[in-house]
């Protein structure tokens, strides 16, 4: 392990900036709000901001992007396509190990089956990694619920421990080697591991002082579902709360749906995109002719907690879908974030 | 038997039209042939699979593809249905289209050869199996009984009449059709298909099922044909579902825990049933 001043952190970003477009946490000057964003300048990072209200996963899967562009002269019938190369080395520094967590799973589903999305692959190639603990946790967490917190244990290039006077530096790659050695970094004491582990302990114990807005005992909802025991009441009074907004699966670290259609530029190009999507939106299943298989709202809302909790070894997540950062549980208006839907899992609430 | 499949996963072939045939009211049949003759030369599906189809400058479209994977020209089969297929529609010989696929299991043929196979369509539900039939029919020696019952509104409604005359000079071929109401020289049967299958003898022991149609068909055909005594995991069928990528990562096609992309779209009977979802 190594020893990182606080101030050392600007030579850090500073050293990444140069080879990588940077991404991190801000705080918003006017709302206040922390937002995962790309930093133009380093020393806009903030590593002790709150979590941040949105997932990294933009950066590898962009809300908006443009796959292919092609040109069909309607007069000659000459088509040219191309593919759009983005292939631009991106650094994220302090991921919560909930996010990192996300970012695996999101690698194991678009990289690890049948078929490689080439375009994740693109963004995913040249990424440089840095997860940072969670000493304390935030009143919306519930990752020790899910097995993905408050510290990361695989898949960064370096990871940072905050210990108030600065960070414990650990190295998961010869990546993260490489970079250690450049900045000369100090080898922390023999007593830095017992440290980082006391440090995570800690971590662990005040979950039940200071995360009190979530917690989901997966496994017993897990089980239910998969065995396919929840009364379809259940997912009646659930489908009644949702609002249909989408929100839970655009602030979600593992929701990857995406739609892809064709727009025509002005120019005579057309451009193919995809854009995030959502299971929860009544056109997400419906076929041309207005066939809709999975019509009423509550045969769509069931989805997303399968999808999260029942589905995820299909999807070769190796792990539950959900990473517990608690961000659906705020941003969805009709709570019924996946804490709560876990619960009424587990209680067979039907609405008294 | 089969070829490596290397299918065209993210930038799409383009493919000239080179025929287009009125197939029945609001339907078309396209010959395609791909301008990079090492593509067109390499290209090889599999009974029952699919390709995503585009429209240039309208979108893309996910398909069955209705031609037998040996000697039969390549071509679709589209219902003008929405804004691509309105699209395709539109285009005259000559014109381009874009090609990603074949993606999808297909048929099991290993695992059925010679059984009986008894095809049940309703309308241009005949589009998905129509490979399938070439197939067997190719390869007649190999297969038990061969039958098709098909049924559609009317008989104008009725796909594929210059193949099915073709088939039925197959000898040991034998078929059904149906028409919902009496029509004028129409001699065939009338009522509906699930009707019809509850009327005639068919094989039951070592036969193999496919059925494939509007979903209200499908569930009444299914069970005619359990009440026959077909077992569930012998009657097979092609799903339908509105699809993006075709490679599994839009997940657009989610039917339960599976992708009607990867791994349909061609389902037992017995699957469908656990996972959960309408048809």
């Amino acid at each position: 392990m190594y020893w990182l001043e606080k101030d050392q952190v600007v030579k850090l970003t500073g050293k990444l900036a140069r080879d990588y477009a940077l991404f991190g946490p801000r705080r918003d000057e006017v709302s206040g709000q922390v937002i995962f964003d790309r930093l133009d300048e380093p020393g806009r990072l903030d590593l002790q901001a709150a979590i941040p209200y949105n997932p990294p996963k933009f950066v590898l899967f962009p809300h908006y992007e443009e796959i292919l562009k092609y040109r069909y002269q309607k007069q000659t019938r000459k088509v040219t396509i191309e593919k759009i190369d983005k292939l631009q080395p991106k650094a994220l520094v302090g991921l919560r190990s909930c996010d990192l967590t996300g970012i695996l799973c999101l690698d194991r589903f678009f990289l690890g089956q049948e078929f490689v999305d080439e375009f994740y692959l693109e963004h995913r190639k040249k990424l440089f990694l840095i997860s940072s603990t969670c000493v304390r946790p935030f009143p919306q967490c519930f990752c020790v619920c899910t097995d993905s917190g408050p510290a990361a244990r695989e898949g960064f290039d370096l990871d940072l421990t905050f210990t108030g006077e600065g960070y414990l530096v650990l190295v998961g790659s010869k990546k993260g080697q490489k970079l250690v050695e450049e900045l000369q970094l100090k080898t922390a004491g023999p007593e830095a591991a017992a440290l980082r582990k006391k440090m995570v302990d800690e971590s662990v114990s005040s979950f039940d002082s200071f995360a009190l807005e979530n917690k989901a005992w997966i496994s017993r909802a897990t089980n239910r579902l998969t065995t396919g025991f929840v009364k379809p009441e259940v997912w009646e009074y659930i489908g009644h709360q949702c609002f249909e907004c989408g929100a839970c699966s655009f602030v979600c670290p593992t929701c990857s749906c995406f739609n892809v259609e064709d727009v025509n530029d002005n120019d005579g190009h057309t451009d193919r995109v995809r854009t995030w999507d959502s299971c929860s939106f009544e056109g997400y299943t419906r076929m041309a002719g207005d066939h809709n298989p999975r019509k009423p709202v509550e045969d769509r809302r069931n989805k997303r907690f399968f999808c999260k909790l029942s589905y995820s070894q299909s999807k070769k997540y190796l792990r539950p879908g959900c990473v517990g950062c608690g961000r659906c549980a705020r941003v969805c208006p009709g709570d019924i974030g996946l804490p709560n839907v876990v619960t009424y899992i587990r209680r067979e609430v039907t609405g008294e | 038997m089969e070829n490596k499949l290397v299918p065209i996963i993210t930038v799409p072939e383009a493919a000239t039209v080179t025929e287009i045939r009125d197939e029945i009211d609001e339907v078309k049949t396209f010959f395609f042939t791909f301008d990079r003759p090492e593509i067109e030369e390499a290209f090889r599906i599999r009974s029952g699979q699919f390709i995503m189809g585009t429209v240039f400058g309208a979108g893309e479209f996910a398909v069955s593809l209705p031609f037998s994977p040996e000697s039969d020209r390549k071509h679709i089969s589209v219902r003008r249905v929405g804004k691509v297929t309105a699209a395709l529609h539109e285009l005259q010989p000559g014109d381009k289209i874009g090609i990603r696929g074949p993606f999808g299991n297909g048929f099991p043929f290993e695992e059925i050869k010679g059984k009986n196979m008894v095809y049940v369509a309703g309308g241009i539900g005949l589009i998905p199996l129509r490979s399938s039939i070439v197939h067997v029919l190719q390869h007649r020696q190999e297969f038990g009984r061969v039958i098709l019952v098909y049924g559609a509104r009317s008989s104008k409604d009725l796909m594929y009449k210059e193949s099915i005359r073709d088939w039925k000079a197959t000898s040991g071929f034998e078929t059904y059709f149906t028409i919902d109401r009496p029509e004028p020289g129409w001699n065939g049967e009338v009522g509906f298909v699930n009707q019809l299958v509850a009327r005639i003898d068919l094989p039951v022991e070592n036969t193999v099922a496919f059925v494939c149609g509007p979903p209200v068909m499908f569930n009444s055909v299914i069970k005619e044909l359990k009440i026959k005594g077909i077992k569930e995991q012998n009657i097979y069928s092609t799903l339908e579902r509105h699809m993006k990528c075709g490679i599994g990562k839009c997940q657009h096609c989610a039917i339960g825990r599976t992708l009607v992309c990867v791994d349909g779209p061609v389902y037992t009977y017995k699957q469908i049933k656990t996972l959960g979802e309408q048809i």
